[in-house]
């Protein structure tokens, strides 16, 4: 019988991987729980085994592809031409049983690995292979130390990563009062992407201050159409709302630079990242297609990704394909900050703490709601003097809540 | 409609621990139980058979007690009273679970639950009937006792082991069929209470699998108390009579008539899943219809775990619990997994027999080249002075560098000394390193010492062989 294999469920929060490593040819005999490929995801690599054993008739995703969970990638013809016979007791299942997922993570011991308990849950939890480890205790034992520098080095993962930028620590410490944390999953994701931008982009940041105070009226008089409508109304909506007709105005801060054909790319959308400080590290949820939506629409959406984002249940889809980036760190404080353009982004807005401050208006000294945005751009795409005008037209909108009102609703 | 992260179906000791650690990683949790929380183990199994079988065996030596100069004229068994603190010591620990699942704001709900698909649980109650709606579940429905065809439980005359926990008198003969842990732990505990009785088993040794040694000590033991075991027999038919039954059985040198009051049924147990709607949604199972899961308890459906009996043998109370923690903690999106290498079993007949590991025969089926080394209670201090000096410690070893691979102890509480070896097992210990660890004196734990030392080649406490 055929038997159509899918990508099985990787783990919680997998949605795709990268097919590593075919361990088997077209054509080849395969057995059951016989390793058939490798795949490697944003959190782990998988080494997935033959759910049954035949022959292997086709396989459908080459090395280097995605895979999506649920997709077919390889057909094994097990040569029965009959379908597997469910318990008598049972009523036929609907489908083909689905083969059980693929016993991850691993630091499951054949009888002959060594290693104490709590060795076999660290493997666990830095993803190490156990029969991969080579054990340098007495009788070939595996000890914590031998774990953490499998963790260590580049993995097959890390080779497929073009040029990593990030310095992978070689070796267990040698002075113990040191403590060895692998990069692994999101932060070497981030780490990865922060110093592709930092190496890839003339970084440069603009920095003005905006007179904030109609605007936190403002606020304070939707709070209560927001609430009617079970949304929590931020500053960030309103931010939106001020940038997206000055991005209209500015099309060279919402686009990308193409390197290899030599284009700038002017994107007429305007979708809108949105960093998110999460347990595991920054994620950035985007919110698509943010000039169509009124304030409350978007303040639910914000609402609604920060929580999945914090909860790890953020799918690929949506944290892909932004054309700008807002990080605001004003809750946490200080005065301003020069953030990293989210790459190929050219450039993000920095949001900072609004405080009372006293400023001259109509030569009087008066006490304001004041707060300074700092925009980083990239200098390859657009000036300075390019980069002042738009901060400049971001904040009139901020002021000039007459203006900002025609675009909130 | 109710929403939940986690709906645990089952509070037996896989279920109500599975339920309390998924509340303690911050999961909504709800655990659906159709009859009493605690499950089997506590409420059918290992603790009201624990109860009984420690009230028989105190009976026993005080009514042997003339030769250790304790003289108990006219001792009694009052069954009604030994009834009653097994209820209470079971009420107390049902109690227990409630004050920690509550404690831990695991919503309990107590009705029939039913997979209806894999997010959807409906909870019948009474006449109420309550759907929930849930991101995972939890099967812990465990399993229930097998019933052979023309040994039907009536619940007088043939019984299971439930009905053999609530008996009021000892039956004056008691025919147990199967020679399992079951019924070995019921035929040691019904003969020290004062019945007659006959054991049937359908393979050639009593508990199957067990170590053939350790087995002899178990069975010359029974059989020096007057039971009667037959091997590689079967039971033909059973005609019941007013007050009991006439069993027909079937042994290798004949067969014969046998008169007895009760037949203990105890051949094995299948999964209880009907509710679980395993077929339709397309969820794994052997075909003796146990849930299949990989070592993350997750079955091939999405969101479906599974854990405990119900996933099939070894059904042990103590794996359900571990399974229980790795579910929840694989739910919480921790890298948790059953990656232990072994599961300690004891069976409480008498002498009590306790196993960890590989037995001598499947080290060596597996391809090890071993070496085994014993040591007998009877050498011990201890053990004389208990007066319970019968039975060894048998450890199984790697030839090579004296790995510990299995160890099997029949004798004087055996079931609380395996734990040790079990740890030396999971850290990679060797013969050497249990023989060089200080045991207390006079202690019981001191046979697993001198069994390790004989291994290691230089027994104090008995001669080279």
């Amino acid at each position: 019988m055929v038997y159509e294999f899918k990508l099985p469920d990787l783990g919680e929060g997998v949605a795709e991987g990268e097919v590593l490593k075919w361990m088997v040819n077209e054509g080849d005999m395969v057995k059951e729980d016989q390793p058939l490929v490798e795949v490697m995801t944003d959190k782990v690599n998988v080494q997935i085994p033959a759910p049954r054993t035949g022959t292997v008739s086709k396989i459908l995703v080459k090395v280097g592809d995605m895979a999506k969970v649920g997709q077919t990638i390889v057909i094994i013809d097990d040569g029965s031409g009959a379908p597997s016979v469910p318990s008598a007791a049972l009523p036929s299942p609907p489908q083909q049983p689905i083969p059980l997922p693929v016993q991850v993570p691993p630091g499951q011991l054949g009888q002959d690995i060594l290693a104490t308990p709590s060795t076999r849950k660290l493997a666990r939890e830095l993803g190490v292979d156990m029969a991969s480890v080579k054990g340098s205790g007495p009788q070939g034992r595996i000890t914590d130390e031998d774990v953490r520098k499998a963790a260590a080095p580049p993995t097959q993962a890390a080779v497929q990563v073009p040029a990593a930028p990030v310095q992978q620590p070689m070796a267990a410490p040698k002075d113990s009062r040191e403590e060895m944390v692998p990069l692994r999953g999101m932060r070497r994701t981030i780490a990865e992407h922060m110093a592709k931008s930092n190496e890839t982009v003339a970084q440069v940041t603009h920095v003005d201050e905006a007179d904030l105070s109609d605007l936190v009226l403002l606020r304070e008089a939707f709070k209560g159409s927001a609430a009617k409508r079970g949304v929590k109304l931020t500053f960030l909506p309103f931010v939106i709302k001020a940038l997206v007709p000055a991005l209209k105005e500015f099309p060279y801060v919402n686009s990308s630079l193409d390197e290899a054909s030599g284009n700038i790319v002017l994107k007429k959308y305007y979708n809108i990242g949105v960093a998110t400080d999460t347990a595991q590290g920054l994620v950035v949820p985007v919110i698509k297609d943010a000039d169509t939506k009124d304030i409350f629409d978007l303040a639910g959406e914000i609402e609604k990704a920060a929580a999945k984002a914090r909860e790890g249940q953020l799918t690929l889809d949506e944290v892909k394909g932004s054309t700008f980036t807002i990080t605001n760190v004003g809750a946490i404080g200080g005065l301003f900050a020069t953030p990293i353009v989210n790459y190929p982004e050219v450039a993000i807005l920095g949001l900072h703490k609004i405080a009372k401050r006293p400023v001259f208006r109509g030569g009087r000294v008066e006490v304001r709601d004041m707060t300074y945005l700092s925009l980083s751009f990239d200098h390859r795409v657009f000036d300075g003097a390019y980069a002042a005008r738009f901060t400049s037209r971001v904040v009139d909108m901020l002021q000039d809540t007459k203006k900002l009102l025609a675009e909130v609703v | 409609m109710q929403q939940a992260d986690v709906v645990v179906v089952g509070a037996g000791p896989g279920g109500y621990v599975c339920a309390i650690r998924a509340a303690q990683l911050g999961l909504r949790t709800i655990v659906v139980e159709s009859d009493k929380l605690g499950g089997e183990c506590v409420n059918y199994g290992c603790i009201p058979s624990k109860s009984l079988i420690t009230v028989s065996r105190l009976y026993d030596k005080v009514k042997e007690g003339e030769k250790f100069g304790l003289v108990a004229p006219r001792l009694t068994v009052d069954f009604a009273q030994m009834q009653k603190w097994k209820s209470e010591v079971i009420e107390k620990l049902v109690g227990g679970v409630e004050f920690l699942l509550k404690g831990n704001n695991v919503t309990i709900i107590m009705g029939e639950a039913e997979l209806v698909t894999r997010g959807k649980v409906k909870v019948t109650v009474g006449e109420e009937v309550e759907e929930i709606e849930t991101r995972y579940v939890v099967i812990a429905t465990g399993t229930r006792s097998v019933q052979l065809p023309g040994l039907e439980f009536d619940g007088k005359i043939v019984i299971g082991s439930r009905e053999a926990l609530e008996l009021t008198d000892a039956p004056a003969r008691l025919l147990v069929v199967g020679g399992g842990a079951i019924g070995l732990e019921f035929a040691s505990m019904y003969q020290k209470l004062g019945s007659d009785v006959t054991i049937v088993e359908i393979m050639d040794q009593l508990m199957p699998g067990s170590d053939p040694e350790v087995v002899r000590v178990v069975q010359r033991k029974l059989e020096s108390r007057g039971v009667k075991v037959h091997l590689q027999s079967k039971v033909l038919s059973v005609s019941k009579t007013d007050h009991g039954a006439t069993v027909a059985v079937e042994t290798p040198t004949g067969g014969f008539l046998l008169e007895v009051d009760k037949v203990l049924v105890s051949v094995g147990r299948r999964p209880r899943t009907e509710k679980m709607n395993l077929g339709p949604l397309g969820v794994l199972t052997s075909k003796e219809g146990y849930i299949q899961t990989n070592n993350r308890m997750q079955t091939n459906v999405e969101g479906i775990y599974a854990i405990g009996d119900v996933r099939g043998p070894p059904l042990l109370a103590h794996k359900a619990s571990k399974e229980g923690v790795v579910a929840a903690e694989c739910i919480a999106g921790k890298p948790s997994a059953a990656d232990w290498k072994v599961i300690p079993d004891a069976v409480f007949c008498d002498p009590e027999v306790a196993s960890v590991g590989l037995t001598e025969s499947r080290a060596l089926q597996v391809g090890y080249n071993i070496k085994k080394s014993r040591f007998q209670f009877a050498a011990l201090g201890r053990a004389q002075s208990t007066g319970e000096p019968e039975g060894f410690v048998k450890v199984v070893s790697k030839a090579e560098d004296g790995l510990v691979l299995g160890v099997q102890i029949v004798g004087p509480d055996a079931s609380n000394l395996i734990s040790e070896v079990a740890l030396a097992i999971e850290m990679g210990a060797t013969v050497e390193d249990i023989a060089l660890t200080i045991h207390p004196h006079p202690t019981l734990p001191e046979a697993i010492m001198e069994a390790s030392e004989t291994a290691s080649g230089r027994p104090i406490h008995q001669l080279k062989t």
